[in-house]
């Protein structure tokens, strides 16, 4: 399969799942977990694309306060504990991932010549 | 964090407490992104000067059409820009060839209107986007005798000859990969662009050893630096590579 069919196919599985993980959530789950968020609706939609990018985030936060996992005084408190690891990891990973492509980057082979194998008629 | 502890809110006063840590942050904040678009800039290769010829106006032209391995006219009348007996390349609107609305047109004089994309010997004529831009025309068609240049062992890079003559900047590279490999799929003419000129064409149109489009094995190589052993032709004004996949070898 081509690199560019490849990830067409990987983004439309993530979104598939994320739009029906948005439905769910927006139209179900929000509800379980939010109080404030009961008999609000027109806000929801536009929910819809973040959700379809960060669904499986969504989904850990909506198990653990659904199942009770999180018994933090704040539904937020878990993510901003976070925060600053989160920060660290992404900072090496980020400038690993530059480093390391721009080292394995291929330089024009202008050194390689064109060579003749067999004439022409 | 403590009780009491200093808190920035953007619409409100700056504590003094943390007067100069926002300061610092903010030249930090703007020297960063500045070093890291100075880094950015210089490492990119040179885009070219590629482009699509608005400025010439939109070009009509009469020429034989041929099909294989990629749709070309071989001109026998001009424009003002474009030369009697010069070969164009075709393509279509967007990421698209022009071979569904040629096919039926093979081997036939055409007359052809369209807009030139023009990057150094490169030039592609993009067809407008109407049926009246590309019908049937009069005349005796004539295609040239391809000419053999020899089998070449060959390095340099696959690219769409599209966004290479310039729809796109850059129009070549690992950057432009995705791109050009859906430019190719849609029908675009993939071209070869060597690292030394050969007999003074530095890009050639890419065939598959069947003399036919390139099929997935080198489609899977483009926008990186390949050897590639096959045939050239010199067909018209413009080189045909008749490259061998097996051949292929991707460069460090």
């Amino acid at each position: 399969m081509m690199t560019a069919e490849l990830l067409i196919v990987l983004a439309q599985i993530w979104g598939g799942i994320g739009a029906i993980v948005a439905v769910s959530f927006l139209t179900i789950g929000i509800e379980w977990i939010d109080e404030d968020a009961q008999g609000a609706i027109t806000f929801r939609p536009l929910l819809i694309p973040g959700i379809m990018v960060i669904w499986p985030l969504v989904l850990w936060r909506w198990w653990a306060l659904a199942t009770n996992q999180d018994r933090s005084t704040s539904p937020q408190a878990a993510p901003r504990r976070c925060h600053a690891t989160v920060a660290i990891v992404l900072t090496i990973v980020i400038s690993t991932t530059l480093l390391i492509s721009a080292s394995i980057k291929q330089t024009w082979p202008d050194h390689v010549p064109a060579i003749l194998l067999e004439a022409g008629q | 964090m403590k009780r009491n502890a200093p808190f920035f809110v953007g619409y409100l006063p700056v504590p003094r407490d943390l007067r100069l840590v926002l300061a610092i942050s903010a030249i930090a904040f703007v020297l960063a992104f500045v070093i890291a678009a100075w880094a950015v800039g210089i490492s990119q290769d040179n885009p070219g000067d590629g482009r699509f010829r608005f400025d010439l106006g939109r070009q009509t032209v009469t020429g034989v059409l041929e099909m294989r391995p990629y749709p070309v006219l071989h001109v026998i009348e001009g424009s003002k820009a474009i030369e009697t007996g010069e070969t164009l390349m075709l393509s279509g609107g967007g990421k698209f060839g022009v071979a569904p609305r040629a096919n039926q047109l093979d081997d036939m004089v055409v007359n052809a209107k369209g807009i030139l994309l023009n990057r150094g010997t490169i030039r592609m004529l993009q067809i407008g986007n109407q049926r009246r831009d590309l019908t049937a025309g009069e005349g005796q068609p004539t295609v040239p005798e391809p000419v053999n240049l020899g089998r070449w062992r060959l390095a340099g890079e696959i690219c769409d000859g599209k966004c290479l003559a310039g729809a796109m900047r850059p129009g070549r590279g690992i950057a432009h990969k995705a791109c050009a490999e859906l430019c190719i799929q849609g029908g675009v003419p993939p071209v070869f662009v060597t690292t030394q000129p050969v007999e003074g064409h530095e890009f050639m149109m890419l065939a598959d050893a069947d003399g036919g489009p390139i099929m997935e094995q080198l489609l899977e190589k483009v926008g990186i630096y390949v050897s590639l052993e096959g045939r050239v032709e010199q067909r018209g004004s413009i080189a045909v590579f008749i490259a061998d996949p097996n051949s292929l070898a991707v460069l460090p």
